[in-house]
């Protein structure tokens, strides 16, 4: 059965939750005064979260320790800062689209809802097969239209780094929408001149079917509720993806010019199928400059519905993962990438074999097997990629 | 105004680094403090470099002093420097620290709110495009004074770095400056004395400065072996501290092949000369094929082999090392008393007992409840009230939520049921504290495991297991009945 999401704010929470008829379970985002400090699974039964249990006490027996640090500082009067020193650097959000409009709405009418500090909304449309995004941007007085032909994420992204106006690039994705805060929250991180880049945190819109749920209980596109540096001292540049996704990342303006462009042969519309954004990550990493994960930077995000569209997904997200290495040990001769592949492969084959054998609760074997097929291609892909670079106009 | 004593001395000692103290000597003229009541000592330590000439030529707005001495080591050049400075408040700066413009503004603004403490600005090297090395180099620089800028912050005798600090001269005098005879560390040794007095620590982080290392491999390995004679003469003088040297082992970051390196530093010095001869050029290697994780280990191997040889020309054997990490133990019991504090009383009472009885260790209860205990921490200073609240958010966060927990401390929960949630707040205790790498949704993960029926899956695996069971039955005894037919 479905998994109902809830967002709740431990401060003014309702006595109880019902309705939630034809879910088995809830996940919660907990907040404390709007700010996003955790999250819990609560049960739900005859459509009443939290069981016979009080929702009040169901969530503190469920709360995570995120929410626990936060309550804990808040009773010692502890309670960090949430403004920075000085002003807020000025941002542009560039949401790179390809027709998929009903989503772009959804995602435009809730960055109109952000409050005003000063950002300018960008559209990159990535190679579309109509006029559908233009004609729904035209509609918004306050959103730029960009149009980049050449296909491939990674060339909206450096498009969109070209055309934007302001000192940070917010990134987030047409089937995402952010939360207030969301975009505030990426750039205070940005008072430290290391820090090249911010992440956020992403939670799930919904999870309506097996495949959303499963993906999400991966993992999902989330990286924990603690804020995290990244720094080389102490993260292998190789593990980029540690630092978050795409969905959900700001970078300074100067990037292309300290660390160069996204790299063209990665990411959806190339047959890499993702990637440039760990890449980018572990480019920044390995430069010495930092990376901050804020989870307060909060944003939602439509997983796949199907079960094809989240095997097409995982096997991208393998394929990326090999490609991108194979992109360090050719381009940036880091032999360590070998490694990485080969512990990539002990702690997989276990897992494929248990998987294979049937044993409960393993991965579906599909699944599993779509990685592999994806780490199997990865390489070959990115090489394909990077000798016979895309044609401008031509379609992938 | 020109006649004015000065109020301020900015003390530079210099080794052959010229450009440096130029750089240096440029940025304190754009001092925003006024520079008629600073004076600048500087002071050149065998310096073959022309340093000498330079600055016997130099035209600056702020009284300059120029001292020289035979290379005698850092220390002693600052003792010198101190020695002949007029000023009430000595301001120790390094010469390849590039200070900001409110470096010494910041400085003078924090002694004068806070007096008779020691004042240390950050430092912080920045390198374009680094190396392995200068990567490392810098993440620990941040580090030291990310924590030092933390709030709740328990100083210690390794907080004192005398590249940016700042103490009344009345106080120096009465410490009685730097160990003259040491090469490395005199700056914890004088830490030491301070933490002992009891002179407290403060961190102004605008008095700040950029800080050109240029430091290389080579000489951060030829560093730790002067750290590691360095550490003996530290533990000879006080002993009451050596459990918080690496002497005695158990240094943060240290792996386990301490013990190795150890031997080889005190028995078979020839062997791990070679062995570091060879590290050396496959350190070269390593960071030519990017192979960062080895590069960092093999890296840290040898700048412990090259503090053991170090502590190892110094003490000779390892009966001797022995001898000088009995004497710490013991003494440590005797550092001051542990206080008892109980947190129903309140948290300002508890914060104000603290500041009272200044103990050296605390064990916390809520009301009859034992909470934790902080143990004593040697060459810290003694706890205050401002350090409280932080221990018990980092250090005894969980076990406090479970007695608040128990004890009906988490408001608004009449119909909780007190010990559930202990046990759930006990159950999350792993995940408490920073991320650990490479783990960012474990927790999350966790969750969601815990969330599955524990029976359901349970039975899943019996079946399972019952049906693989039959299935090699079966296929065993296809196995009998075709060997019959043999």
């Amino acid at each position: 059965m479905a998994t109902a999401v809830l967002d709740l704010d431990f401060d003014d929470l309702p006595r109880e939750i019902t309705g939630l008829d034809g879910y088995s379970r809830a996940l919660v985002l907990i907040r404390m005064r709007g700010r996003p400090v955790g999250q819990a699974l609560l049960p739900v039964e005859d459509g009443r979260a939290g069981g016979k249990d009080a929702l009040r006490d169901a969530l503190l027996y469920a709360a995570d320790s995120g929410f626990w640090e936060q309550w804990l500082r808040r009773f010692l009067d502890l309670e960090e800062r949430t403004q920075v020193r000085g002003a807020l650097p000025e941002a542009s959000v560039a949401v790179c689209t390809r027709d998929r409009t009903d989503d772009l709405r959804r995602c435009l009418e809730a960055l109109a809802r952000l409050p005003d500090i000063g950002q300018e909304i960008l559209v990159v449309d990535n190679c579309p097969s109509s006029e559908s995004t233009r004609h729904l941007v035209a509609e918004r007085k306050k959103v730029r239209y960009v149009r980049e032909e050449r296909p491939g994420l990674d060339n909206a992204r450096n498009r969109a780094m070209r055309e934007a106006r302001k000192e940070i690039i917010a990134f987030t994705d047409d089937d995402a929408t952010p939360d207030p805060g969301w975009l505030a929250n990426l750039l205070r991180n940005f008072d430290d001149p290391h820090v090249l880049c911010v992440t956020g945190m992403t939670m799930p819109m919904e999870l309506e079917t097996r495949a959303q749920e499963y993906f999400q209980r991966a993992g999902g596109l989330g990286r924990g509720f603690k804020r995290t540096v990244y720094d080389s001292a102490y993260h292998n540049p190789l593990e980029g993806w540690q630092a978050g996704a795409g969905v959900n990342m700001a970078l300074r303006r100067t990037v292309p010019d300290l660390i160069g462009p996204f790299d063209e042969c990665l990411d959806v519309g190339t047959p890499v199928q993702g990637g440039g954004d760990s890449d980018i990550f572990g480019r920044i990493l390995a430069k010495g400059f930092r990376i901050v994960y804020d989870p307060e930077a909060l944003n939602w995000h439509r997983h796949r519905r199907d079960w094809e569209g989240l095997r097409r997904q995982l096997r991208g997200y393998e394929s990326a993962g090999f490609a991108v290495w194979t992109r360090s040990l050719i381009v940036e001769g880091e032999l360590e990438a070998l490694a990485q592949a080969w512990h990539w492969l002990k702690r997989e084959l276990p897992a494929l074999g248990r998987s294979l054998l049937g044993v409960p609760g393993s991965a579906p074997r599909d699944l599993i097997l779509a990685r592999f097929r994806g780490a199997a291609t990865g390489p070959w892909a990115y090489l394909y990629a990077h000798r016979r670079p895309m044609e401008k106009g031509t379609r992938p | 105004m020109t006649e004015s004593t000065p109020i301020v001395s900015v003390i530079i000692p210099t080794h052959n680094r010229k450009a440096d103290l130029e750089r240096t000597l440029a940025a304190l003229k754009i001092q925003i403090y006024p520079l008629v009541s600073v004076e600048v000592i500087t002071v050149a330590d065998g310096c073959t470099d022309g340093t000498l000439e330079m600055l016997n030529g130099y035209e600056a707005p702020f009284a300059l002093r120029v001292l020289a001495q035979s290379n005698l080591g850092p220390g002693s050049a600052r003792n010198l420097g101190a020695a002949s400075a007029t000023s009430p408040l000595l301001l120790f700066l390094d010469d390849d620290v590039e200070p900001a413009a409110s470096f010494i503004e910041a400085h003078v603004l924090a002694h004068q709110r806070r007096k008779g403490h020691v004042v240390v600005g950050p430092y912080l090297p920045f390198f374009p495009n680094p190396t392995f090395y200068q990567t490392r180099l810098r993440a620990w620089w941040e580090r030291v004074f990310d924590e030092m800028l933390r709030p709740g912050h328990r100083f210690a005798f390794f907080d004192l770095l005398t590249g940016n600090v700042s103490i009344e001269r009345e106080i120096f005098n009465r410490i009685g400056g730097f160990h003259a005879g040491m090469r490395a560390h005199e700056d914890y040794e004088f830490g030491m004395r301070l933490i002992k007095a009891g002179v407290p620590f403060a961190v102004a982080p605008d008095a700040m400065g950029r800080h050109h290392d240029r430091s290389d491999i080579e000489h951060a390995i030829l560093r730790k072996r002067e750290e590691g004679k360095s550490d003996v003469i530290m533990a000879r003088l006080h002993p009451e501290f050596v459990q918080a040297l690496p002497l005695a082992g158990s240094g943060a970051g240290w792996p386990p092949s301490i013990d190795i390196l150890r031997f080889l530093a005190f028995h078979m010095p020839t062997v791990g000369d070679a062995c570091a001869v060879v590290s050396r050029r496959a350190l070269g290697f390593l960071e030519r094929v990017r192979l960062r994780s080895h590069w960092n280990r093999l890296f840290g191997a040898a700048l412990i082999y090259g503090y053991w040889i170090g502590a190892a020309s110094e003490l000779k054997t390892t009966a001797k090392l022995k001898a000088l990490l009995d004497q710490g133990p013991r003494r440590v019991q005797e550092n001051g008393p542990m206080a008892e504090i109980d947190l129903s009383e309140g948290i300002e009472a508890a914060e104000r007992r603290l500041d009272e009885e200044r103990p050296s260790a605390i064990r916390v209860r809520l009301g009859r409840r034992p909470v934790g205990v902080i143990p004593p921490q040697p060459g810290a200073e003694a706890l205050r009230g401002a350090h409280l609240r932080y221990i018990l958010a980092d250090r005894l966060a969980v076990p406090l939520l479970q007695g608040l927990a128990l004890e009906g401390g988490i408001a608004g929960t009449e119909t909780v049921d007190r010990p559930r949630l202990a046990s759930a707040i006990r159950g999350r205790a792993h995940w408490f504290g920073p991320i650990r790498p490479g783990q960012m949704w474990w927790e999350q993960y966790s969750q969601w495991k815990d969330s599955r029926d524990r029976r359901e899956c349970l039975e899943q695996e019996v079946a399972w297991l019952a049906e693989r069971r039959q299935h090699w039955r079966q296929l065993a005894e296809n196995n009998r009945i075709d060997g019959l037919k043999e």
